[in-house]
């Protein structure tokens, strides 16, 4: 549109206006675009307070009566507290974990030379490239043997192997760009690393440790493949592992399982409206360096 | 000053704990997924050594090839349907306003939702009785053209890719605008002395210099791709007649419901195979394009 412009002014005033009105075609065209993109969602939320009646008789407009019960029978039915809790505790767990492992890694491989360094470096780069799925079999194995299946840990540990490698690389970036001037006051303070560490880098990383827990929460928060596979006891499902398996139960009441769906993505949807900005420059800084 | 021995103790403490969960979890699977691929195990009991026969099983499978198949048309459909229309969304809306930003931030949305949702949600779109894909159709007097979208396997791979696209091309939309908004006003200056403008400086000048972003794009583009297992899994389970399943969906189908777990493994390592060989090219391609 920018170049509509540009060519615009350079070709007198006549044509001007056919090319404001251009621009705004072209406007109206982007906002049917963003419609679009956001109809499913706003059909998910409207139909999720629809009558099955009302859903099927007008499957498109504004429900006729607000059913907000329906949020409150999928709440009971799909046990989705219980759902909700689990996702809780693997998330924060897992996000906790990777924060702490992946800024003392970085902290290491950004500031200290020893032999292997570049070995390790290699082996997170791999990392990066290792399709999730092509793990899962011989996770599944190696945990059954470990006696790990069907516990928190089946989940948090391999979410946080897994987000290592994005993880380590955002903070070893971030902590390059920290002057090691910072240190060297502190070193003839006397303090030793940890110290260092604690009191001087990791109050700087603010920046960098929220970034890294955003694309951590969205990535353990929405995962399902590895739930799938590694959790079987109902009472560890987690959110999208139970959602799956609702839809499959209650597969004919459709307002209920909208109503299960609209309960599992509010709280995403809430966050990205809070933190659009970090979030899409999060993801796109660790798909980048991915 | 800190001793060199007090060094080595820290990078120890702080580095290890880090690489030994990544080593267990991500590295040493791989090696034991193309070591069991040589067996025979049920899960239980002792595993039988059978060198090569799961890697010739798979090649005589049909379904493997449809898999193989089917994730490469999921990776012509995420370039051909996520980078253009990513790139154009950019151009028009690289700058600040906050008509940009609401529809930048709209296309994106969608990559904050979990898979399961996205599939969930596309399954109804796309329902024989009540689905929107079809009414809408039917409005635009298109009554011929509606079907049973994931059920026909004529086209139920291309309405897979769909919701794919459409979750995905947010980060993609977001990555050229970085890229276009980086570049330095002289270059705008330089073009409009040269009276470069429109079409013009768009593929003379703007394209050439985010070329590096668009190769990167593309690479995203292939391994999001063989990521794809979600979405499948929820809106068909790789079915009707295994016609949706992809390499990622069959190693699952043929391991875990029918305790295959070695065959599963050979599926597996093969799935890595195919992942290295896909960027090995691509890395080809590009390299002699900026050469």
């Amino acid at each position: 549109m920018n170049a509509t412009i540009t060519a615009a002014s350079r070709s007198g005033t006549g044509k001007r206006a056919v090319f404001k009105g251009l621009a705004g075609f072209g406007k109206l065209i982007l906002l049917a675009y963003a419609v679009v993109t956001l109809y499913p969602l706003y059909w998910l939320f409207t139909s999720a307070f629809k009558t099955n009646q009302d859903f099927f008789a007008n499957p498109y407009g504004l429900p006729k009566q607000w059913m907000a019960q329906n949020l409150v029978r999928a709440w009971d039915l799909g046990n989705m507290g219980r759902a909700m809790l689990n996702s809780a505790v693997v998330t924060v767990s897992a996000v906790i974990l990777t924060i702490l492992l992946s800024v003392l890694a970085g902290y290491v491989l950004s500031r200290f030379s020893f032999p292997l360094k570049k070995v390790v470096v290699v082996l997170f780069t791999v990392g990066l490239l290792i399709p999730i799925h092509s793990t899962l079999v011989p996770l599944f194995i190696m945990m059954k043997n470990m006696g790990l299946l069907d516990t928190y840990g089946a989940l948090i540990l391999p979410y946080t192997a897994f987000e290592l490698p994005i993880a380590v690389f955002l903070s070893m970036a971030y902590m390059s760009s920290i002057p090691k001037e910072i240190e060297e006051a502190a070193m003839i303070d006397g303090s030793g690393w940890w110290g260092i560490f604690g009191r001087m880098i990791l109050p700087l990383c603010t920046p960098i440790v929220a970034t890294i827990s955003i694309l951590a929460f969205l990535r353990f928060w929405n995962d399902f493949s590895f739930a799938l596979v590694f959790i079987n006891t109902q009472a560890l499902k987690t959110l999208p592992l139970s959602l799956s398996l609702f839809s499959d139960g209650f597969g004919t009441d459709y307002s209920l399982t909208m109503g299960a769906m609209a309960i599992a993505v509010l709280p995403t949807i809430v966050i990205y409206l809070i933190l659009q900005e970090k979030i899409m420059k999060g993801m796109v800084a660790g798909s980048t360096k991915g | 000053m800190p001793t060199a021995m007090r060094s080595k103790g820290f990078i120890a403490l702080a580095l290890l704990p880090a690489l030994l969960l990544f080593l267990i979890f991500v590295i040493i699977p791989v090696f034991w997924s193309a070591y069991y691929g040589f067996f025979s195990w049920k899960g239980f009991g002792d595993a039988k050594f059978i060198g090569l026969d799961n890697y010739k099983e798979m090649f005589r499978d049909p379904i493997f090839w449809r898999a193989l198949r089917n994730n490469l048309i999921l990776v012509v459909s995420s370039i051909v349907g996520q980078v253009p229309v990513a790139l154009v969304l950019a151009i028009v809306l690289f700058k600040n306003s906050l008509f940009s930003r609401f529809v930048r931030s709209a296309v994106f949305m969608p990559m904050v939702l979990s898979t399961v949702v996205v599939g969930l949600i596309w399954g109804y779109i796309y329902h024989p009785q009540f689905g929107v894909a079809n009414h809408v159709l039917d409005l635009l007097g298109l009554h011929s053209w509606t079907r049973a979208w994931l059920s026909d396997p004529k086209v139920n791979m291309l309405a897979i890719s769909i919701p794919i696209n459409w979750a995905n091309i947010g980060p993609y939309l977001v990555i050229f605008v970085a890229a276009l908004q980086n570049i330095s006003p002289e270059i705008h200056d330089a073009a409009k002395i040269d009276g470069s403008a429109g079409w013009n400086k768009l593929i003379h000048v703007t394209l050439p210099i985010i070329w590096g972003t668009v190769v990167v794009t593309i690479v995203l583009c292939i391994s999001g791709s063989l990521k794809a297992f979600d979405h499948v899994i929820v809106m068909t389970g790789g079915g009707p007649a295994r016609s949706t399943e992809l390499l990622a969906t069959y190693m699952y189908n043929s391991t875990f419901s029918v305790y295959r777990y070695g065959y599963g493994s050979a599926v597996s390592t093969m799935i890595m195979i195919v992942s290295a060989v896909l960027i090995a090219l691509n890395y080809l391609a590009t390299r002699r394009k900026s050469s």
